[in-house]
């Protein structure tokens, strides 16, 4: 296999040590941007005002470095004593939105929360408390939750709080693996093909490091990905791409992908372009021949089939956990059920929301349930089945942050899988672009050769580490200051949530 | 006469306005969700007890979860349910199911003794306490039954307030009948409150029954074992909820005098309960079976529509099968599919009625597939003194029945003369086939059972063969036998092909005796040494898998012998535990713990299936991973009764490894395999080979649903045809010969390449094999409308010398020219395929019309569209 990465650094285990990780643009896109006139006489004042590094004296050379504005809290400083506008002595320094900010992100990717996401990405904390990092401005979904927090300090100590995850709760499958992860997320599935190595990679090693999972999606599993075997879900979706019985046997865990909540009852289609020399080889079709993925698994047309299959990849592999994905059709409570029966010990429940700039429009957001909704019905429904604590109960579909996880667990769901935060951690833009032509510009969505290696695999590693840890931090946060000690006691407590227009605040 | 009867539906249709607004207002949403569910059924032209219908329900426990069963029987015996023949024949059989017994004494004061005169009531005997049957969670309902016959006076009330009077008194009362039931179930099940009762069935001369708990179990609980009747139907289900206490959702369900089971979900429930509702008919139960039921119903009994435009309406005939169709036909389906496709069900389906066609007409057994056959389904028929009609989910589940019959009545044979698949919404069959039993049931004399699809074609079976009563002995007139010495000289000569050779050649003028006689003597003499054994295999296993003729012999009968001496080889291997040196060892379920390396001189492990769970730990195709790890390399399997995943599991690496497989082997098989080799000696089921990478499959039969779906690689030879969506999306290199045909959906957004590059095909011959072991071309090499559609590489080569094929049936691929290339390509791979079956290249399939042609006059290719193009571009695959 002709891979550009050096196999060396693939293999390099990663640590949660937090390091800082810069962009790799030299222009980082900020809310604001920052003028310094040619009257500027280098004094440095500035640079000795600024608390966030936004200005910087070149050596002593009495010249300043380009501002780097978007570490700039902007008007938030203004009543500050060092901001700098005000401060300096010639006048030279000027603030302005900037321009780039009101263009970012939409409704739902809010540009605070890709910044935010930058943010957490490059620092591993939250460091720019000025951007708005709970919730975006969708003016529905988890963006009417809030959380009702005691008005007392809840006296749990964070440090206590545990964050882990058990992935098999069946009692009545003795022989699979038991499975815990530290924090109660995982990385959802993106084929090789959507995304390019140098990211697949990248996702593997942040997931090992922080002892969770990523998901190969469908388009096969490649070598580079061998060294993080235990953290890796292999995919089995309705194409079948790249699914071998030797793939099956190396992991622990397989997930089934019935149906993307982003285009529920649609199938997959990756066009001929992006149907390269490398994903052409992974997927043993050929170069440039567009590759489709039928709607529905043709082997499984009802609930027997769906046994049938599960017992299938048992049969394979006897210790591997199944994970079912399926959207949120108005059933899915029902459907979560016929899952528990066949034997399945993660059901993951794909909401409307997700999916990448590869969804077509017309689907997304408009077919399935909403995440939120989804989750309730299928958590109240297992309950009434007695067979909620036999099976986990995973969320996914548009959730962008910390708070938005803790929401889901609050409203019924054990963890979540996570996918365009990774893409933003490694500074997507959210442009939506992602199926078209080479693909992504930013090297994110397209193994291009080219354009995969603007991803340096250390740096997408470390910054999708900081972002877990950032998360993990305000994960703790949350669940302490609910008096809360454990992601599992969050688990179903829609008591400490209310919705902006239908709860009154106590 | 035709305002008539259009007046007549619309009188019948209007005086349900009552009941119709009297049902509860629901949703139209199911509540029950279901998809799965495994069907069987059987016609017998002698009453046959409900026990038989007990093997193949067993065998189709993982097509259901325990939580909801059924069956339905027609055509029974007046004597055991106490009445006169003349009561069964007239008189309305009605079964209501009491949830809480205290609700009967209102109900029959309400429903039935003001309405009906009752000529024998009771109630049905059952075990004395639910509990001794310790897999049953819920108590079965009792049932209480009546037949009954409508008081004239009621009835005539009924014509009169309903303006049916000029209608036929007896379908009058029928609809009479129908509305009380509804009525019953209104009040007692769908109206809010507790679910009080239900009823099961009111037609003539059948009955159903129902269980939260397995479809056998009703038979046993209601003590149906020895219970006799002509046409049994079973349902297995599988409800998505865990908690079921009453089995009112289970199959079957009734229209008149019909019962109906399913397998599948219908997309569409919304628009064909709205259909329904537009004609006053209001689901009660909540189920897409039960919908299916009333339209069955409404299409049948209303509109008093033929059998043909009733299965029309529900799978209407489309695309390339459409034009096909002779205009008359043409404009008659396009009136009915105007007319009746909003209440056609969409989705996978596919229904097994059993009804009763009343006024000495007989008793009907009817299978219907969906147009785009998304659930399995086969036929078979037996011929001989016993002649029985099967339609099932699974073709283990046909041989399950006809073992436990033949278990009884030696007159019938545990293999049946001939098994297919309907093709739904095809201009051939048209998805559907009914076996029809006429004839006097209370004569002494058995029913005569006619075979048709649906536009009436009789599938008759072998004709002029006789069949062989195997509890006879084995007579002295050997007719033109084989000595002892030849056989047991050619066995330890390690001579195999001599003696299938010798037998084939006098198979067409010898007796029974000589074949039973000869397979006897080659079983006895295969414990003379490993040689011998092994010598005796491949002599039977060809005897099996090969067709030739058999002269006046039933082809199902010499496989009976044949079998016969098989298992008996297999069971007389050296076990596991046992000592002395042998090349073969057998494991079976009791001795599966004494599983060990291969000692050496030891190369094959022989598996013993019966008593092996189809799936999870203890299925028998685990025993085949553990063996395999500790060095075993060859394997023969045998007494398979669907059981499931042979040669799944073994990983990568298994060059070498051999897998025979006898018997019924289940779905999944080899799905996965990378590098060993798996023989199937007879037919197989679905999803065979999925995502197979790269080693070979035979099958000397035919395959079910989704053959080789998502596989990379890996060869395969199928003997027969290959049912619906074979090699859909499939990628890589498999290639692939079936020579039959395949019912539709054949490589299905294929990516396999450019053939002519190392990439991937399937040649198709399109042959058949007559009722004497002659090939013979199919009418239509390729009879679906959707070949190669939406496929990127790869190619089909279709054996079509008359071009019968049109580029209408493809979609999205087209025809390229074939070419020496081509067929150089092939030439090795029908080679293999000659010498696996005996399909020869230039005797069978290079001669038309009896002249010997140029492959590119008799092969054709489809391609797609771009391939070469694009291949130019990318230097081709690798």
């Amino acid at each position: 296999m002709s891979m550009t990465i050096d196999n060396e650094i693939a293999a390099a285990p990663a640590t949660r040590e937090i390091k800082t990780a810069p962009s790799r643009f030299r222009n980082q896109i900020g809310a604001y941007k920052i003028f310094r006139s040619e009257n500027c006489i280098g004094c440095g004042k500035c640079a000795s005002l600024c608390p966030h590094g936004v200005h910087e004296r070149f050596g002593d050379s009495g010249k300043m470095v380009r501002p780097r504005d978007y570490r700039c809290r902007g008007e938030n400083c203004r009543s500050e004593e060092y901001f700098c506008i005000n401060k300096c002595p010639v006048g030279a320094l000027a603030l302005r939105r900037n321009p780039v900010y009101s263009t970012l992100g939409d409704y739902r990717w809010t540009a605070d929360l890709i910044l935010s996401t930058w943010d957490q990405a490059e620092n591993g904390h939250i460091t720019n408390e000025t951007l708005e990092s709970e919730f975006g401005a969708s003016g529905g979904g988890f963006d009417k939750l809030r959380f009702r927090f005691p008005a007392v300090p809840s006296g749990v100590d964070p440090s206590e709080v545990d964050t882990s995850l058990e992935l098999n709760r069946r009692s009545d499958d003795p022989a699979a693996h038991k499975i815990k992860i530290d924090v109660p997320w995982y990385g959802g599935g993106m084929s090789f093909g959507s995304i390019s190595d140098n990211m697949m990679v990248s996702r593997a090693r942040a997931a090992a490091a922080w002892n969770t999972f990523t998901c190969t999606g469908e388009g096969g599993y490649p070598e580079l990905l061998r060294p993080y075997d235990d953290h890796i879900i292999t995919q089995i979706a309705t194409g079948l791409f790249g699914v071998r019985e030797e793939t099956i046997q190396r992991v622990k865990i397989a997930e089934f992908k019935y149906a993307q909540g982003a285009k529920p009852g649609l199938g997959g289609h990756l066009l001929g372009d992006k149907n390269t020399a490398d994903v052409a080889r992974m997927r043993e079709a050929v170069q440039g021949t567009a590759l489709f993925s039928p709607f529905p698994f043709h082997s499984v047309y009802s609930i027997e089939d769906h046994k049938k299959h599960v017992d299938w990849i048992k049969a394979m592999n006897p210790r591997a956990l199944i994970s079912a994905k399926v959207a949120a059709p108005s059933d899915v409570d029902m459907v979560a059920v016929g899952c528990y029966y066949a034997g399945v010990h993660i059901v993951h429940v794909d909401g409307s929301y997700g999916g990448t700039g590869a969804a077509p429009d017309i689907a997304k957001k408009n077919i399935a349930l909403p995440i939120e909704y989804a989750i309730t019905r299928v958590h109240n429904f297992l309950a009434d089945e007695g067979v909620r604590d036999e099976i986990t109960l995973i969320a996914s579909g548009g959730l962008r942050s910390a708070h938005d996880i803790a929401k889901a667990i609050a409203l019924g769901a054990d963890g979540v899988v996570i996918g365009t935060s990774d893409m933003v951690a490694v500074e997507c833009i959210r442009c939506g672009n992602c199926e078209s032509g080479r693909g992504c510009a930013r090297g994110i969505a397209s193994t291009d050769r080219e354009l995969k290696n603007l991803i340096d695999v250390e740096y997408a590693t470390q910054r999708l580490i900081n972002l877990y840890n950032s998360y993990r931090e305000q994960l703790v946060g949350i669940i302490s200051r609910l008096g809360l000690r454990s992601v599992a006691e969050l688990r179903g407590r829609t008591d400490l949530l209310m919705h902006l227009d239908y709860s009154k605040p106590e | 006469m035709r305002n008539d009867n259009e007046n007549m539906a619309a009188r019948i249709l209007e005086s349900r306005r009552a009941i119709s607004d009297a049902a509860p207002r629901r949703e139209a949403d199911k509540v029950e969700e279901e998809g799965g569910c495994g069907v069987t059924g059987f016609a017998c032209s002698i009453p046959v007890a409900g026990r038989h219908i007990h093997a193949p329900s067993v065998q189709m426990h993982n097509r259901g979860n325990g939580k909801g069963g059924g069956i339905a029987a027609v055509g029974l015996s007046p004597d055991q349910l106490g009445v006169t023949r003349e009561v069964l024949d007239t008189h309305y059989l009605l079964l209501v199911a009491a949830l809480d017994p205290a609700c009967v004494e209102s109900l029959e004061n309400k429903y039935i003794r003001p309405n009906f005169d009752i000529a024998s009531e009771g109630t049905i005997d059952s075990i004395a306490d639910w509990r001794d049957m310790p897999s049953l969670l819920v108590q079965p309902p009792q049932v209480r039954r009546y037949f009954v016959r409508v008081k004239p006076s009621v009835l005539d009330a009924f014509a009169v307030s309903n303006n049916l009077g000029s209608l036929e008194r007896d379908r009058i009362e029928d609809e009479f009948v129908y509305q009380n039931s509804y009525r019953i179930n209104t009040e007692y099940y769908a109206a809010l409150g507790e679910k009080q009762a239900f009823v099961l069935s009111h037609g003539k001369n059948m009955m159903i029954l129902k269980i939260v708990g397995y479809a056998e179990e009703a038979v046993e609980y209601y003590k149906l074992d020895d219970f006799k009747a002509h046409v049994w139907i079973a349902h297995q289900r599988y409800p998505t909820r865990g908690r079921v206490w009453h089995p009112a959702g289970a199959h079957p369900f009734i229209g008149m005098h019909e019962a109906l089971v399913h397998n599948g979900d219908f997309a569409n429930y919304y628009s064909v309960s709205e259909y329904l509702k537009q004609r006053n008919i209001r689901p009660l139960f909540l189920t897409d079976t039960e919908v299916s039921a009333l339209e069955f119903d409404l299409l049948n009994r209303v509109y008093r529509y033929p059998l043909e435009y009733i299965i029309e309406s529900l799978a209407p005939t489309t695309e390339s099968d459409f034009d096909l169709l002779p205009p008359e036909k043409q404009k008659i389906y396009r009136r009915i599919q105007a007319a009746q496709i909003h209440g056609s069900p969409d989705g996978p389906w596919f229904f097994i009625i059993a009804r009763n066609l009343l006024d000495g007409n007989g008793f009907q057994l009817l299978g219907i597939t969906d147009t785009a056959m998304l659930r399995p389904q086969v036929f078979a028929i037996h011929d001989g003194e016993v002649k029985i009609g099967l339609v099932c989910s699974e073709k283990q589940a046909i041989d399950a029945t006809l073992r436990s019959l033949a278990s009884e009545d030696s007159r019938v044979c545990p293999v049946a003369d001939r098994y297919w698949n309907a093709r739904g919404g095809s201009s051939e069959d048209g998805g559907s086939f009914s076996f029809t039993l006429t004839g006097d049931p209370a004569s002494a004399q058995s029913m005569k059972l006619v075979c048709r699809d649906k536009f009436g074609k009789e599938v008759a079976p072998p004709a002029g063969k006789k069949r062989l009563d195997i509890s006879l002995p084995v007579g002295s007139e050997n007719g033109d036998g084989m000595t002892t010495e030849f056989i047991r000289e050619k066995l330890l000569a390690g001579d195999p092909e001599a003696l299938s050779a010798a037998m084939m050649e006098r198979m067409p003028r010898c007796n029974y005796d000589a074949v039973r006689s000869f397979a006897e003597l080659v079983a006895e003499h295969s414990r003379l040494s490993d040689s011998a054994r092994s010598a005796a295999i491949e002599t039977l296993t060809t005897l099996n898998d090969l067709r030739y003729p058999t002269g006046s012999k039933m082809r199902s009968s010499v496989l009976q012998v044949v079998q016969v001496a098989l298992d008996s080889v297999f069971k007389a291997v050296p076990p596991i535990t046992g000592s002395g040196a042998s090349r073969h060892r057998l494991i079976e379920f009791e001795t599966r713990d004494a599983l060990r390396a291969p000692s050496a001189g030891e190369d094959t492990l022989v598996i013993n299936a019966a008593g092996f769970q189809p799936e999870l730990e203890d299925r028998d195709s685990k025993i085949i991973i553990d063996a395999f790890r500790l060095g075993w390399r060859k394997f023969i399997v045998f007494n398979s009764t669907g059981q499931r995943f042979h040669g799944v599991g073994l990983g990568p690496d298994t060059t070498g490894v051999r897998i025979d497989c006898y018997g019924n082997v289940g779905d999944y098989l080899g799905s996965g395999m990378d590098g060993l080799e798996i023989r199937v000696h007879g037919d197989a089921q679905d999803q065979l080979c999925q995502i197979a990478k790269s080693g070979k499959l035979a099958v000397f039969g035919s395959v079910g649903q989704t053959f080789m779906y998502g596989a990379k690689g890996s060869e395969a030879y199928i003997m027969g045809n290959a049912a619906g969506r074979p090699l859909i999306n499939a990628v890589g290199k498999p290639r692939v010969v079936i020579n039959g045909t395949c019912l539709d959906y054949l490589a299905e957004s294929f990516m396999a390449g450019d053939p002519l590059n190392g990439g991937g095909f399937a040649i198709v011959n399109g042959l058949e094999f007559d009722d004497d072991g002659r090939l013979r071309p199919l009418p239509r090499p390729y009879p679906g409308g959707n070949l190669f559609s939406l496929a990127s590489g790869g190619a089909i080569y279709l054996r079509d010398p008359h071009s019968v094929t049109s580029s209408e049936q493809l979609n999205g691929g087209v025809f390229w020219k074939f070419t020496e290339a081509d067929w150089a390509l092939i030439l090795p791979y029908l080679r293999e395929n000659e010498r696996l079956f005996g399909i020869s290249i230039e005797r069978d399939l290079l001669t038309v019309d009896g002249v010997l042609k140029s492959p590119l006059e008799v092969y054709r290719k489809v391609g797609a569209v771009n391939v070469k193009k694009l291949v130019a571009a990318t230097g081709g695959v690798e």
